[in-house]
This record gives C-alpha cells, sequence and structure tokens, in this order.
C-alpha cells in the first residue's frame, strides 16, 4: 500500500483532472503516480508536462530514450520504472536481450548496441553516479554523436527519470494489476542493490505465481 | 565551463519561456540559458523550477532548506550558494541554514519535530527511496498535510533533478535571485 492515498479521479483538482485525461490519452490508463501527485495539483501540472515532452520523439528518438530511462532506474533500483519501461521499450523495438545487455557496461561488448547508443549510456552511468566528474573522453564520444539540443535532451531525460523514480519509490506507489503478466528482464538479470527493492521483486514474483 | 553553448539570444518560440523566467528570476539563469538549444526541455524543466520554488502548501522559506539539505546529501554544487542567499533574503538564520549541515540538524534547537522529520526523509531519498519506512510517513503526516507531504516530496526530488542536470552540463548560477524576493 502506498504511503498516501491516491486521488482518484472524480476527487481531483480541475488541473489534475487535466494531468489525468493527457495521461489516459497517451498511456491508455491513469496510473497510480499520477494520481498521487493529485495532492498537489499545481506542482502535478508542471512535472509531467516533463515527461510528456520525453516520452515521444524530440531531438532525439524515443528509442534512445528509452534506453537511457532503462539504464538510470535500474542503477536506482526503481522496480516501479524498470518494469514499465521494459514494456514500453519492447513496444519501440528493442528486445529483451538488448534490455538485458544494459547492465553494468555489458552493453559496451553487446552486439545489439550501436557506438552512439554506448556513448550516451556512458554518460548515463557517470551522471548518476558522480556528475561533476565525467570524463572528458566520456563527453568527446557523446559529441561525436550529438550536438547541444540532443546533449541537452539526454542530460534532462536521464535527470528527469532519477526525479520520479525517487518520486514514486519514496511514496512506496504500487505497480498497477495489469502489469501481472510482464516477465521482468533487468531484475531477473542482475538482482536489484536495495534490500526492499528486492522484496518488491520478490512479491511480485510470487504473486504471479 | 559548460558543456553546451548558452543560448543568449533565444528564437522566437523561446522567448515567452526567457521573459517568464526573468520576470520571477530578475534575469535568465545560466542553467535555462543552457537549455535554450533545446525548446521542449527549456520550457518544461524552466516552468517546474519556477513552480517548485516560491509559496505553496509549504512556505517558500522552508522549502530552501529542504533545496539546501537535498543538495548537500545528494553532493550537487550547482546552485547551492544561490540557494543559501536565497534563504538569507527569506529571513531564514545563519543557525538554521548552517545546522542543516550532515547530522547536525537532529540535535539542532533551531528546527521543529516536522522540520526534523522532513530532513529525515531526505536522508533516506538520498540514499535509498525505495527504504523511506512507513513509520516516518506516520510521523511526517502528524505534521504535515498530505499536500504539503507530496509536494516536499516533490521539491526534494525535483532539486536532486536540478543538481544533477546543472552539475551534469557543468552549469555555474553563482546569483540565481536578483528581483526582491520580500
Amino acid at each position: 500500500m502506498a504511503h498516501l492515498p491516491y486521488v482518484e479521479y472524480e476527487d481531483a483538482h480541475p488541473l489534475q483532472k487535466k494531468v489525468c485525461d493527457d495521461a489516459k490519452a497517451r498511456f491508455e490508463m491513469i496510473l497510480n503516480i499520477f494520481k498521487i501527485t493529485g495532492h498537489a495539483p499545481e506542482m502535478s501540472e508542471k512535472m509531467w508536462d516533463i515527461f510528456f515532452e520525453i516520452l515521444k520523439e524530440g531531438q532525439i528518438s524515443w528509442y534512445d530514450k528509452e534506453l537511457l530511462i532503462l539504464k538510470a532506474t535500474k542503477m536506482g533500483d526503481c522496480f516501479y520504472c524498470v518494469t514499465q519501461h521494459e514494456a514500453v521499450s519492447e513496444r519501440l523495438g528493442i528486445s529483451k536481450e538488448k534490455q538485458a545487455d544494459i547492465i553494468g557496461v555489458e552493453y559496451r561488448f553487446s552486439p545489439h548496441y550501436k557506438p552512439n547508443e554506448v556513448a550516451i549510456l556512458d554518460l548515463c552511468g557517470h551522471v548518476v553516479l558522480n556528475p561533476e566528474n565525467i570524463p572528458q573522453e566520456v563527453w568527446d564520444k557523446v559529441k561525436e554523436y550529438y550536438d547541444d539540443g540532443q546533449i541537452v535532451e539526454i542530460v534532462a531525460t536521464i535527470g528527469a527519470y532519477l526525479q520520479v523514480s525517487k518520486f514514486g519509490d519514496a511514496l512506496g506507489v504500487e505497480l498497477e494489476d495489469v502489469w501481472g503478466g510482464h516477465e521482468p528482464v533487468l531484475f531477473a538479470a542482475e538482482a536489484p542493490t536495495s534490500k526492499v527493492a528486492q522484496a518488491h521483486y520478490d512479491h511480485f514474483m510470487e504473486s504471479k505465481n | 565551463m559548460a558543456v553546451v553553448t548558452y543560448i543568449e539570444n533565444p528564437s522566437k518560440e523561446l522567448q515567452p519561456i526567457y521573459a517568464n523566467a526573468k520576470s520571477f528570476f530578475g534575469h535568465v539563469p545560466n542553467l535555462v540559458k543552457a537549455l535554450g538549444s533545446n525548446f521542449a526541455m527549456c520550457k518544461s524543466i524552466t516552468n517546474f523550477m519556477i513552480q517548485s520554488l516560491g509559496e505553496g502548501h509549504v512556505n517558500w522559506a522552508f522549502k530552501e532548506l529542504v533545496i539546501l539539505k537535498t543538495l548537500r546529501v545528494m553532493k550537487s554544487h550547482y546552485s547551492y550558494g544561490a540557494h543559501e542567499q536565497i534563504a538569507r533574503s527569506l529571513d531564514v538564520s545563519e543557525s538554521k541554514i548552517g545546522d542543516i549541515a550532515n547530522s547536525i540538524w537532529r540535535s539542532s534547537t533551531h528546527f521543529s519535530e516536522g522540520e526534523k522529520l522532513v530532513f529525515e526523509l531526505v536522508e533516506q531519498i538520498g540514499i535509498d527511496a525505495n527504504a523511506v519506512t512507513a513509520d516516518l510517513w506516520t510521523e511526517l503526516r502528524k505534521h504535515w498535510s498530505d499536500s504539503q507531504l507530496v509536494e516536499l516530496n516533490g521539491v526534494i526530488t525535483t532539486f536532486i533533478m536540478i543538481g544533477r542536470v546543472g552539475d551534469t552540463l557543468g552549469v555555474s548560477d553563482p546569483v540565481l535571485f536578483t528581483r526582491d524576493l520580500h
């Protein structure tokens, strides 16, 4: 159970109803993480606008952004985000084999990854762990393939998913029942570091059996 | 030095974003200029940053302490000095600003029990957001409304994002606000 109650659509402030309408139009359902932001609709409206902008083609492809989202949220042990974005990634053509190779630095040696993808995943690892000391060679590789506007989108995507994953995990937002049939890829390949995230994963797998 | 070029002369579509930032901050912050080469990101992140600051369900002065604590916990340097100045401008005492460091806040006489619980939340989110306990939320709910708690969680995680983006892009904003905050 989440640590705060969800705000259901019928009880929501008009600003939040608009957010929910947009979310439903984009994602076919109103996820629990949208519902919980209904307690602060002014914040919710502006916060979700970032994600509506990220989750589509932009100055970089949605496909590239999904790779970054998987990498950043796996590093943050966010079972909620990873589960949903494994499904989104598959719809965008990222195979389960490719998803699994995103762990650690497997992607560097994987036949599924192109050099530009390796460059942005290397950058992602540094942004999550130590953004003030990113080696010049990492930036040089990224800049071989991406211009300033694209770099902004890459960094913003990583930052935004660090934000939302911690936001949801702190509040204990639960994975919706609709994901019950999902077969986890990343957490099946590598256990979470967080004991609580491991418990979420174990509970999810037990409920499938 | 920033990794990307600051966009000093905004395109027509960016002009309202810069104008909004200038109206709120008193000038256009370098972070906004660094994001300026990507309209969608510049617009959405600038608007979210502006919404996160200022008065809301929680007063701005306390939000600044939460931002400072968050930046410290995440070891983010982007805008730390600027937020110290903002806190002072909002009449937050030097004692409070000093006492959020490390674990000093735990024994400080300058904070209420509810404020200390929020700093505990910041520290737990920084270490492992999954591990924020039901007990901590129960205690938090004795002092804060659900709207305030969602807003506080939003401020904490937003400034994790802002710190990461600012530090990664090598942006410096020594003075964030040049307008009168009162």
